[in-house]
């Protein structure tokens, strides 16, 4: 086992950390895992291309002839080449974004967050930066496919559905519905529960059965459990001084995940000697833990016992204080039996904790995530309120599903409706059970049992490809629609352009089916509107002018939630888990815990034909095209697993076979799964069989059952010892042994942190990390005297390594996708690339992640090496790279010491100028130059938006103000880490950044003299627990 | 001694050596000949387009303001060819049954956009903004020439990147008021080179040369 010799120590992989053979054997290859660089000798290549550049300059001699069509009548607002803005809302299974989309001549491009909106806040998460990608999918659904029984399917046309929809439905109608089923995904369109409630009138024998892979249902009846009612819990994260989350993504998974870890970036900024602190127990890694400054890793199964525990010691708390008199707690027995020996470093973080609550009662927050069952939610209420947070930083609202079924019990019922012969007819809307139900539920053949199955979707999947009729769904940039963010804030959704593959929505479809002859979806949406402005603002009398706000807006003031306070049903009486159950070794047997994740880069498997996503490396594994079994260092060692192979994995009969990710810090004994990955009908980016194309990754819904939907015991790992490299780019741009132990060396002079007291002692520690002598340049400096000096600042106390500046930058910027062949070569293309350490013990790391850019430096490296001045310095000291003069020498990319600049092997786009992809071609962003083979390219500081945005000022004689300009990824960012500016301006908030005495350059001692600042990272250990471990590792002051 | 690097029979192309010095120059003079020529640089260029639109009769003789149908070349990048809807605004009533505006009355009537033929196109990897020169006192008749002397439209200057850069660099002549950007016959009544000047600071010119001005 590998272990770091300082626990203060980072470092990059285990692979790095062990200096495997495996590893060296990576580093000294010219290039990684291509035995034969292509089949074709050095020689040859030469030859051919030789050839392809005569004929080359045979066509080059004339472009070609364009032609120009305007307008017929141009609309008033609109011109041609200036982008417009239109709110709009994101839906992905119920939870809420609310956006501003950017529309270039009718094409929408780009996605931002809407910054009125109150959940997104301006920000936006990697799903919805990429959903712009699946608007032009080209394996998008392009016409009605019908297949009758044992015959091939053919194409249909919408005409030809609604006459069977006439006849059929129209007979159905007759019946009262009878045999009817309907089966659709979670949604959060007041105007689709209208048309359903409609739908029902009209069919009053239907069954409307609502299922997602991914539910929040234990989080709705651990409240009923406690209050006896439906309630949603809305979490005050910029009040909250201690947090503690039990399996709880708050700042990735959460349906206001944005919020939240805007709220939660904001609290870290030390104000009077004080931060925040998080405490995150957790069975795997996850976005939150990486930001805790207290993470404990625990089994799935295990953290309810650690609730209990918790629970216990704060009513323990609650209790003396009240026997003191001090306040009016909940009366507890002060003479309470002292806790029993649980595991050392459970029974201090948790004593730890709970003194940390109650000291911070009324500011702090206990939360648990969907992945944990009702009753650690149910303790969680009730932690909240002894630690009197309620109506402080907890507030309860409604819950607006809170009178459906559970999810998967929905979905059982509709299995055995099905068995029973009793669904002649099942429509399908957007789901895809035949992928995503529980395996045990054998759903595929309980399925054959409804005579006519009709699928309405974005893709013809898994399901569609098994149903009768199968129907393209409008996206929801081509929709009319509406939705209520999780605190129930409403949004319309308006369609930026029309439907490309002649698509309709849910709501259109119901009304059709309902006998509507031509459902007006606008007008749909108007009549709900109408209902809920006549809620929320019954003064308004002007409904147009109301509707005409919304819309601008994007979103209808002052419809969230009304705030409710609710009483506690039972007393409860805490009593501390036996010891036994908090054991944090290996479970005897041999016994495995698997734990199901949602994916970070595909979600449940719906964005899994979306090469954004894919490409896009997992924040901790950094995996790309793939997911892995995830074990820790000790349980692999157990097992006798090794990196890089492959596991068959086998839970309740029921087998699946798939590579391991070795990943530290992943509870012991158990193995995290990520589902969404396996599919075998997505389309030609995320795998489908009948065209061919393997699946990416391996699914691991078939290990799931209605008992496990998100973890449980018994789980098999057997190593098959197959060898399997897993596409992750966390060891790429490694140089060579003498390259790797420099920096090995230096990875503490990289990412810079300090704990809080550390930091409020010495406040410019972060300057004093690496001493050099004075720097001299050997070259003429620039001078930035007048005019603007652009420059960033990235704070690594903010950023929570979510990967939305990724997909921004990729969206922005017209960023190629490789591959996963290519990714494991290390030519991946993103401009920004977060890094993450790890830090200690390789069983309870700690973790951090660092974004990372070009910096363009003013001293910059690669200026310096371009034989043909391809990279050059501008005035205001952007590293300008010049596509038209790179020859692609790369000298400039090796002279980079951060390794950010990537080098376009390949035509990646070449096939788009084919007929058949003018689909795809409109995905890309105009304002920037789509690169081609043999050409270097880096992040420009998204000078398309410098420049407009100056040009924009200067037409209107006004200066540029601070803020005018944001980058793709400082735009994108919910944790306002990234600012960007004018150095120049002495108010602007990137030169504030940047006097800030946590900020310091990356490898400033190279006299490379960075434009970005990094605000070095303050860690707020609990001074109980760090005390207690710290104590033979800290430097004598 | 090594093996040798080129083949024996090299020997025999040894004469060619003497060829090839001599028809270097020629080749030299016929690159720098085509590279200049007008068809490279596209000077002269003047497709015919589907309406014999005459700019000498509109802007010149009718002295119809560039703007009228150029709309948005104050405030987009583009300056925008006008929709059919623009020229029906007089062709309802003038010259309604003409032959050669048959294009325009179908357009109108089927919605179908009049296709034009592109006169002047940068590469692609150029971006160009009309607002940034036309909204700052760079006449249109620097890069388009006298259009309203034109009776079909043809490319007159290179619009090479080193005639970019010739204003880039020095701005001064080519600047004037603003009332008078589209007045392509207005004439300075003093040194252009005084008047750009004295108009610079006003009209907050400071072009710059860096390459990421137009190439992103």
């Amino acid at each position: 086992m590998p272990q770091s010799p300082d626990p203060k120590r980072h470092w990059r992989s285990l692979e790095e950390l062990a200096d495997t053979p495996h590893f060296r054997a990576f580093l000294e290859a010219e290039f990684p895992a291509a035995d034969d660089p292509g089949g074709v000798s050095r020689r040859r290549w030469l030859q051919l291309m030789g050839a392809s550049l005569a004929l080359a300059s045979v066509g080059g001699c004339y472009w070609e002839q364009r032609e120009l069509l305007p307008a017929v009548d141009q609309p008033v607002d609109r011109l041609p080449g200036k982008p417009l803005h239109f709110a709009t809302a994101l839906d992905v299974a119920g939870a809420v974004q609310g956006l501003m989309v950017t529309s270039h001549d009718g094409r929408p491009i780009k996605i931002e967050g809407n910054g009125a909106h109150p959940l997104s806040l301006g920000a936006t998460d990697a799903f919805a930066q990429a959903s712009i990608l699946s608007l032009y999918d080209p394996d998008r659904t392009r016409r009605v496919v019908r297949s009758a029984d044992g015959r091939a399917p053919q194409s249909s046309t919408w005409d030809e559905f609604e006459r069977f929809a006439r006849e059929h439905f129209g007979a159905l109608r007759d019946r009262g519905g009878e045999g009817l089923a309907v089966l659709a995904g979670a949604s959060a369109s007041p105007t689709l529960a209208a048309q359903r409630a409609g739908f029902l009138a009209a069919f009053p024998q239907a069954r409307w059965y609502e299922y997602e892979p991914l539910s929040r249902d234990e989080e709705i009846a651990g409240a009923r459990l406690v209050t006896g009612g439906a309630l949603r819990t809305q979490l005050d994260l910029a009040r909250a001084r201690a947090v503690l989350t039990l399996d709880a993504d708050l700042f990735a998974e959460h349906p206001a995940a944005l919020r939240y870890a805007r709220d939660f970036a904001r609290s870290r900024e030390v104000a009077g000697g004080r931060t925040s602190r998080l405490y995150a127990v957790e069975p795997t890694y996850t976005i939150t833990g990486m930001a805790a400054d207290h993470r404990l890793a625990l089994r799935a199964a295990q953290v309810a016992s650690f609730a209990q525990l918790l629970e216990w010691e704060v009513a323990r708390l609650a209790g003396l204080a009240a026997a003191d008199g001090a306040d009016d707690s909940p009366a507890e027995d002060p003479e309470a039996p002292p806790a029993p020996p649980y595991d050392a470093a459970v029974a201090q973080l948790v004593r730890a904790a709970a003194r940390d609550l109650w000291e911070h009662r009324g500011e702090s927050v206990v939360a648990a995530g969907p992945r944990q069952p009702a009753a650690v939610h149910a303790a969680v209420h009730r932690l909240n309120a002894m630690l009197r947070n309620v109506g402080e930083t907890v507030h309860y609202t409604e819950e607006p599903e809170g009178a459906r079924p559970a999810h998967h019990e929905a979905l059982a019922a509709l299995v055995e409706a099905l068995r029973g012969g009793t669904v002649e007819t099942l429509l399908i809307l957007g789901s895809n059970p035949l992928y995503n139900a529980p395996a045990d539920l054998d759903f595929a053949a309980a399925f054959e049992q409804a005579k006519v199955r009709i699928h309405a979707s974005l893709y013809r999947d898994e399901t569609g490809r098994r149903c009768h009729w199968h129907l393209p769904e409008a996206h929801f940039l081509e929709s009319w629609g509406d939705a209520r963010s999780f605190d129930g804030t409403y949004s319309l959704v308006q369609p930026l352009i029309e439907p490309l593959f002649g698509g309709r929505t849910a709501i259109e479809l119901l009304a059709l089916l309902r006998g509507e002859a031509v459902p007006r979806p606008r007008e749909l949406v108007r009549a709900t509107f109408a209902s809920i402005a006549g809620e929320v603002a019954p003064e308004e009398l002007d409904l147009q002018a109301l509707w005409r706000r919304t819309l601008h807006d994007g979103l209808l003031a002052g419809s969230a939630y009304p705030r409710q306070l609710p009483g506690l049903l039972a007393p409860h009486r805490p009593q501390p888990p036996p010891p036994t159950e908090l054991d944090r070794g290996l479970p005897a047997g041999g016994e495995m815990e698997l734990v199901f994740c949602r994916d970070r880069s595909v979600f449940d498997g719906r964005f899994a034909n979306n090469g954004w996503l894919q490409e896009t490396p997992d924040p901790l594994t950094k995996i790309t095209w793939d997911n892995a079994a995830l074990l820790s260092p000790a349980t692999a060692a157990a097992l006798g697993v090794e990196a890089d192979t492959r596991v068959r994995l086998s839970y309740q009969g029921r087998e699946v076979e798939m590579p391991v990710y070795i990943l530290p810090g992943q509870a012991a004994g158990s193995v995290a799964l990520p589902l969404g990955y396996g599919r075998t009908a997505a389309g030609t980016v995320g795998g489908d069989a009948e065209a061919g194309v393997p699946p990416v990754g391996a699914n691991a819904y078939r290990l799931r059952t209605s008992e496990a939907l998100a973890f449980g015991s018994g789980l098999t790992l057997v190593p098959t010892g197959t060898p399997y490299r897993l596409a992750t780019t966390q060891d790429h741009h490694a140089i060579d042994t003498v390259g790797l132990r420099g920096r090995a060396r230096r990875l503490g002079e990289l990412i810079r942190e300090a704990p809080l007291d550390e930091y409020l002692a010495h406040p410019d520690f972060a300057r004093h990390v690496v001493h050099h002598p004075p720097l001299k340049s050997l070259w003429e400096e620039w001078s930035y005297e007048e005019g603007h000096r652009w420059g960033m600042s990235i704070d690594l106390s903010k950023c929570i390594g979510c990967n939305a500046c990724v997909v921004a930058c990729t969206a922005e910027n017209n960023v190629p996708v490789v591959g996963r062949e290519r990714v494991l070569m290390g030519r991946e293309m993103h401009w920004i690339r977060v890094d993450r350490y790890f830090q200690g013990d390789p069983e309870e790391p700690a973790a951090a992640c660092q974004p990372l850019t070009c910096h363009h430096c003013e001293n910059a490296p690669c200026e310096q090496v371009c034989p043909v001045a391809a990279t050059v310095h501008s005035r205001e000291g952007l590293n300008d790279m010049v596509y038209n003069r790179c020859v692609g020498t790369r000298y400039c990319a090796i002279n980079c010491p951060y390794k950010v600049r990537r080098f376009n092997y390949f035509h990646y786009f070449g096939d788009l100028d084919q007929p058949g992809n003018e689909v795809a071609n409109m995905a890309f962003n105009p304002e920037v130059t789509v690169r081609g083979r043999g050409v270097m390219e880096k992040c420009t500081f998204c000078v398309q938006r410098i420049q407009n945005a100056r040009i924009e000022a200067r037409n209107r004689r006004r200066p540029l103000a601070d803020g005018d300009i944001r980058t793709a990824c400082q735009q994108a960012c919910p944790a306002e880490a990234i600012e960007f500016g004018d150095l120049n301006d002495p108010a602007s908030r990137v030169r504030t950044a940047h006097n800030d005495d946590r900020a310091y350059g990356m490898l400033a001692e190279l006299n490379v003299k960075p434009r970005t600042a990094y605000l070095a990272r303050i860690r707020n250990p609990n001074p109980e627990l760090s005390d207690a471990s710290d104590e033979h590792d800290r430097h004598p002051a | 001694m090594g093996e040798a690097i080129f083949p024996r029979w090299i020997d025999k192309a040894r004469p060619l050596l003497g060829a090839g010095l001599v028809l270097a120059p020629v080749y030299l003079v016929a690159v720098a000949y085509y590279g200049g020529s007008p068809r490279t640089t596209t000077v002269g260029y003047m497709p015919q387009q589907s309406i014999p639109f005459s700019h000498a009769l509109h802007a010149g003789e009718l002295g119809i303001d560039c703007r009228y149908c150029h709309t948005t070349v104050e405030t987009a990048a583009h300056a925008a060819i006008p929709s059919t809807a623009t020229c029906m605004n007089c062709h309802e009533q003038i010259g309604a049954t003409a032959e050669s505006l048959r294009p325009l009355r179908e357009s109108a009537a089927t919605g179908e956009p009049i296709r034009w033929i592109r006169v002047h196109d940068l590469p692609d990897f150029v971006f160009f903004d009309h607002s940034a020169h036309v909204a700052r006192g760079v006449s249109c008749v620097s890069c388009h020439g006298r259009v309203d002397r034109m009776e079909e439209v043809y490319h007159v200057e290179t619009l090479s990147m080193s005639w970019c850069l010739d204003c880039h660099r020095n701005p001064e002549p080519h600047l004037r008021p603003l009332d008078q950007v589209t007045v392509l016959d207005w004439v300075p009544t003093e040194d252009p080179e005084v008047l750009g000047a004295r108009l610079r600071p006003d009209l907050n010119i400071d072009p710059s040369t860096d390459c990421s001005t137009c190439h992103r």
